[in-house]
């Protein structure tokens, strides 16, 4: 049996290897289409005035708040900063021209003593939270309200307004973690003074929060919202992974058309050889697909501006779900090659029902832009049980337990395929 | 039952689905042992058929059918032990090598090593075939296909063979190898073979039985000379098919 089994093996390895044109589909395909689906997304979705808006910076301010809010601008990344001209630091002038001609959308100066300054009116404000008899016994320095950190911000003439209100509550945002430092650090001085207990320093105030994005109707409340590439990279390897039914199924057919079934089972116990042997080889397949396509979100689309598919702690996960899916489409490739009775209806048959399973399982349009309807409609779909466990890993970095239900539900799917084949074969014999 | 009779038919019949009328009609027949059987007849007279049912391709819808003694619904596979098929039409991965595809079938009947390599080159050997081990099937001419298929049914040294139509559609060279070839495996390991055809000019020659059949039913069976002995009229067992029947074979 396991010669058999071994031999079947190798010979759909074989036939499909020569199939030049059935393993481009399965590759190049996917590939193609998560290249052109990820652009096609990220132009449409984003909106051009978001991305990559250069700006112009002249930093004068020496300390924490100057440079906070250049890395702040640098790493938030829609902005292109640029803090020299042809290798020198433009003057004010040249600044306030650059803007007016458009050709940077926004420009920054940080005034000489911003952090300075920022420093003071926090000391005093935090001196004024003290009952008038005890200030004297803060030894604060001499402090004064004159002075606010400043910084200009010059607008391209064109940019609209709801911009501009969005880069200045980017500003804010990135000098929040250097006032709130500030704050800590000056608590800290008086209670050393007061007390004398030593404080370590406190930090990572940009990420106190965590801002998880969702939509407000009822049935979306627990949809998650992957970026393009994770959303394409899953959903199109998903795509691939079910084509095979189309090579899969021509082959069981081509074995039944050209009597080489016949000759099989003249030979006793090569027909479950020969179906272990398919089931292999495209399993195999499945598996190589989804581990090309993981490299090109990794690797690949980072190249061409696009976010990078991180896998984090998940490899596990991620192999398992992987296996689950390929099986799935295994087993529906054998029940389409078993109940289609020619070529060109398990082709036409085959490819039909795995768009449409696609389109109703997120694959084209993913399931958080979908209406509530099609958002139950959409559980049906074996791909989008695949999908689901591919977003819990690669958003919420889940483990085998967090996918669990997915697992199961592909290897049912894949069962069900295989018994559904069975029952047909047997019901097929006992008719003819 | 007869002592050497190794496949002996009862009333067999075949209703496919949804036809008019069966493709083999109460069919009797007993093969004996060694013997080269041929059951001849016109396009559609069931002989596929018959020869589709002993192979245990397909069942049958009524009737009794015995191979070595086995039952062929009972023992199916103790029985496709022993029989080798080559099927009317080329039963092979085109895309495959000729070696390749041998090998699998080699695999499937459990041979495999040595014994197996050795035994696919006699056999391409023996046909002529030995430089074309590791090209592919679809470069193959017609004739050479047949041949092909045909080696692929007897690498496991098969007690009956069962051939249907083995000759069509090839040159007379091609022809007078593969009959020679399963003459000397008759006659030098006393293997049963059964083939079919229906070019009764070459039957007459090859076959020590035969069977004529029509529209699925037997109507004459015997050994070729005897049966010319026995309608005088009759030069050829052409002329006693169109005797009986009052039709004419094909081509
Ligand atoms: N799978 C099938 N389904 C329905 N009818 C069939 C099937 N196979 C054969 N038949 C019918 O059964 C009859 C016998 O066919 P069969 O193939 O056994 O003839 P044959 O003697 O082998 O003919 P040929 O010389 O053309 O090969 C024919 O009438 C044919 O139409
Ligand atoms: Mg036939």
């Amino acid at each position: 049996m396991w010669l058999k089994y071994i031999a079947s093996t190798k010979k759909e390895a074989l036939l499909l290897l020569r199939d030049k044109a059935g393993l481009a589909m399965l590759f190049i395909m996917p590939m193609a289409l998560v290249f052109i689906m990820s652009l096609l997304q990220d132009s449409t979705l984003k909106k051009l005035e978001e991305q990559n808006t250069p700006v112009i910076v002249i930093n004068q301010d020496t300390g924490s708040f100057g440079k906070s809010i250049v890395e702040g601008l640098e790493t938030a990344g829609f902005f292109i900063v640029s803090q020299q001209i042809n290798g020198k630091t433009p003057s004010e002038e040249d600044l306030r021209q650059l803007v007016n001609e458009g050709k940077y959308r926004v420009g920054i100066i940080i005034r000489p003593g911003a952090t300075e300054a920022l420093r003071q009116k926090i000391k005093y404000r935090i001196k004024q939270q003290f009952p008038e008899e005890e200030r004297k016994l803060l030894d604060l320095g001499a402090i004064s309200d004159t002075t606010l950190p400043h910084v200009d911000v010059y607008f391209d003439p064109v940019t609209k307004s709801n911009f501009k209100h969005a880069v200045i509550s980017a500003l804010r945002q990135f000098s929040a973690g250097v006032v709130a430092e500030m704050v800590f650090d000056t608590y800290a001085d008086l209670l050393n003074e007061l007390v004398d207990i030593q404080l370590k320093q406190a930090g990572g105030f940009d990420e106190m929060i965590d801002f998880t994005q969702q939509y407000a109707t009822p049935e979306k409340k627990n949809l998650i919202i992957p970026n393009s590439t994770q959303h394409n990279v899953p959903a199109w390897t998903i795509f691939a992974m079910f084509f095979i039914v189309i090579p899969l199924a021509g082959n069981i057919i081509h074995e039944r058309e050209s009597g080489l079934s016949m000759r099989l089972k003249t030979i006793p116990g090569s027909n479950l050889a020969v179906i272990m042997g398919k089931t292999t080889v495209y399993f195999i397949v499945g598996i190589l697909q989804a581990g090309f396509m993981l490299l090109i979100g990794m690797y690949i689309l980072p190249l061409f501006g696009m976010p990078m598919l991180r896998i984090g702690s998940g490899l596990f996960a991620f192999m398992i779900i992987t296996v689950s899916v390929s099986l799935a489409a295994s087993g529906y490739g054998i029940l389409i090659g078993t109940i289609a009775t020619t070529q060109e209806q398990s082709s036409i048959f085959g490819s039909i029902s795995v768009v449409i399973l696609a389109a109703i399982g997120g694959i084209w349009v993913p399931t958080f832009m979908m209406s509530g309807l099609m958002i139950t409609v959409s559980r049906l779909s074996p791909l989008n049980w695949g999908l689901n466990g591919y977003y819990d890993i690669f958003l919420r970095s889940a483990g085998i337990s967090d996918i669990l239900h997915y697992v199961l539900l592909l290897l049912s799917f894949f069962l069900g395929c295989i018994f559904l084949s069975y029952l047909y074969n047997r019901y097929k014999k006992m008719k003819s | 039952m007869e002592e050497n009779v190794i496949i002996e038919i009862n009333g067999l019949t075949k209703w496919y689905k949804n036809a008019a009328k069966p493709a083999v009609d109460h069919l009797n027949l007993a093969i004996r042992k060694g013997e080269i059987f041929g059951l001849l007849g016109p396009n559609g007279a069931g002989k596929t058929t018959t020869i589709s049912i002993l192979s245990t391709q397909i069942s049958d819808s009524e009737g009794k059918v015995t191979v070595n003694g086995l039952d062929l619904k009972k023992d199916a596979d103790q029985i496709k032990k022993i029989i080798g098929i080559v099927p009317q039409d080329i039963a092979l991965y085109p895309t495959l090598t000729a070696k390749e595809n041998l090998d699998f079938f080699g695999h499937m009947y459990g041979l495999h090593g040595k014994a197996l390599d050795d035994k696919i080159r006699q056999c391409m050997q023996d046909f002529g075939l030995e430089d074309r081990m590791d090209k592919k099937i679809k470069t193959f001419s017609g004739g050479m296909k047949r041949r092909v298929n045909l080696i692929a049914g007897i690498l496991h040294n098969p007690r009956i063979l069962i051939l249907d139509e083995p000759t069509v559609g090839i040159d007379v060279q091609s022809k007078i190898v593969i009959l020679e070839y399963l003459k000397n495996m008759n006659k030098n390991n006393g293997i049963t073979i059964i083939y079919t055809s229906h070019l009764m000019e070459e039957a007459e020659q090859f076959c020590s039985q035969i069977a004529i059949i029509d529209e699925g039913r037997l109507i004459e069976k015997g050994n070729p000379a005897k049966l010319i002995e026995k309608y005088e009229s009759c030069n050829n067992l052409e002329d006693i098919f169109l005797l009986l029947t009052g039709k004419r074979l094909r081509d």
